[in-house]
């Protein structure tokens, strides 16, 4: 039987190195940035630009209006963040902002398609060094042409652990950041990375390079690519807490395998996010 | 696909030979004047230094996973002055190198910093390792915590001493700076630093000492001394008093 989301998915890899020239592009320009939540929330013309020119395309192949989109500039503009049945597009279109403005090698777009709530398929583009990840659901996760795997390191001592300070800086957050931090050292593993994007983390996991990203504070589409890419890497993900994972709790961990994702659960001081799908306030 | 290690030590050898030939033909030059030294000594001693450099580099380098960055780092140094300094990224395939006085260059394009003087708008470079010693463990973490909340754009930590001197030299990161790394790791960065229009200090924010395992690299002597505000030293001995 003929694969529904086949040519969805063709086309989301067409559209991701599409909008990652357009980065590469716009990155040998001056870059006037902005602020979101906070001071080191960074955005810039391109984020929304590259959002527009990702959901104009998808809309223009996919225009009979069943298709849904949840995109990071848009729900910052105030569109809502619900992930229904109906088929839908997650999107961030510069994941690693801070990284663009400095030109830090990690900037990803990320495009991801969940259908009655369940991920088909991710892709993400890291677009200054120019490696498409993708992953089909059941079909095995890639790397450009070539199959990529999680590692298979089940010793902790053994493992490379990814973990990021976030754009939050109030005092409580950060403390609990780096007693987890303290405490995985003290385990101890082979080192702390960080590449400063939660989808480039991911396919540093997928392709074995590191043995678990985890994160709390990331959103929906920072990671909803990454989650299938890890998993058809023969990884998996989880919540924080060890639970089944969710896609708008932003909190996850995504490892190589079980053991070493619980030995790094248990280290992990879990604080309080609002939720991606929580109602906004009105006003 | 080959494989990129084989590729890495390649490298590695033909960089060696390079190295060797290099230092035949500064000792011929210097020979003029040093006739009444010791010559053979001295080429014997510079040989095994250079060897050392790039034998330490590379056992230092050889990967157990497969982070993207892992560098083979070389640094020339006569009269106790950094001549040169060579640091190659062999997964990014990127060939760093400077020569004093005559700039910085990725792939034979001039680099320089990004002149970054503001703080709070600075992404900052560093690594966590563990220490044995709690104290030095705590004030490690207390030292990335205090930079941090500056606040500066964001912290990262690539892996590589000598790839994190690249990418301040790029331009690509405004600050970088470690207690406890040693001078194989340092030599080859600090020559890129420094032609690529950025600095290097002690971590006190006094004159870098290549023998006393600590540093600080930035875009701007401004960026440099706020780094060195934030950060408590602890001990970490020296590359040239321990055993």
């Amino acid at each position: 039987m003929a694969d529904p989301w086949q040519s969805a998915y063709d086309f989301a890899v067409q559209v991701a190195r599409a909008a990652g020239a357009v980065i590469r592009k716009a990155g040998e320009d001056e870059i006037k940035v902005q602020t979101k939540s906070c001071a080191v929330d960074l955005v810039t013309q391109t984020d929304e630009r590259v959002e527009k020119i990702i959901i104009g395309s998808l809309k223009e192949q996919f225009g009979d209006g069943s298709h849904c989109f949840i995109g990071e500039e848009s729900v910052s503009n105030g569109q809502p963040c619900n992930l229904t049945d109906k088929p839908t597009w997650i999107i961030d279109p510069v994941d690693g902002t801070t990284n663009f403005v400095h030109g830090f090698p990690f900037v990803a777009v990320s495009i991801a398609f969940a259908v009655n709530k369940e991920l088909e398929f991710g892709v993400v583009y890291s677009c200054l060094e120019d490696k498409m990840y993708k992953a089909r659901k059941g079909m095995g996760a890639f790397c450009d042409d070539e199959q990529i795997q999680v590692s298979d390191v089940k010793d902790i001592n053994k493992s490379i652990i990814i973990s990021e300070h976030g754009t939050d800086r109030s005092i409580e957050k950060v403390t609990k950041i780096f007693s987890t931090m303290q405490k995985i050292l003290r385990i101890p593993v082979h080192g702390l990375r960080g590449s400063g994007t939660a989808a480039t983390n991911m396919c540093l996991v997928a392709s074995g390079a590191s043995e678990a990203f985890f994160e709390i504070g990331i959103h929906c589409w920072d990671i909803a690519a990454g989650v299938v890419i890890v998993r058809e890497a023969g990884g998996i993900i989880l919540d924080v807490d060890g639970g089944p994972f969710d896609l708008m709790s932003r909190r996850m961990m995504s490892a190589n395998n079980d053991i070493i994702a619980k030995r790094i659960i248990k280290e992990i001081e879990i604080f309080e996010v609002l939720r991606d799908d929580a109602p906004v306030p009105s006003k | 696909m080959s494989d990129p290690w084989q590729e890495c030590m390649d490298y590695c050898v033909e960089v060696t030979k390079k190295a060797g030939q290099m230092i035949r033909e500064a000792l011929q030059e210097d020979i003029a004047v040093m006739q009444k030294s010791s010559p053979v000594d001295l080429v014997t001693e510079t040989d095994q230094k250079v060897e050392r450099l790039i034998i330490d580099s590379i056992k230092e380098k050889y990967p157990a996973h497969r982070f993207p960055f892992v560098s083979v780092s070389i640094g020339f140094t006569v009269k106790k002055e950094i001549e040169f300094g060579i640091v190659y990224s062999c997964i990014e395939d990127k060939m760093y190198t400077a020569r004093k006085g005559k700039g910085a260059f990725c792939n034979g394009e001039p680099i320089k910093v990004s002149g970054q003087e503001d703080i709070s708008q600075s992404l900052v470079l560093t690594e966590m390792n563990f220490h044995k010693d709690p104290g030095h463990f705590t004030t490690m973490l207390a030292n990335v915590e205090k930079i941090l909340t500056i606040p500066v754009h964001g912290i990262r930590s690539p892996g590589s001493a000598a790839v994190n001197m690249c990418l301040v030299a790029c331009g690509s990161a405004d600050a970088y700076y470690h207690m406890g790394i040693h001078c194989w790791d340092m030599a080859g960065g600090a020559a890129l630093v420094t032609e690529a229009g950025g600095v290097i200090m002690d971590i006190s924010g006094g004159p870098f000492d290549l023998m006393s395992r600590r540093l600080i690299v930035a875009s701007s002597r401004a960026i440099a001394r706020r780094v060195a505000k934030e950060i408590t030293e602890f001990p970490v001995g020296r590359d040239d008093t321990d055993g």
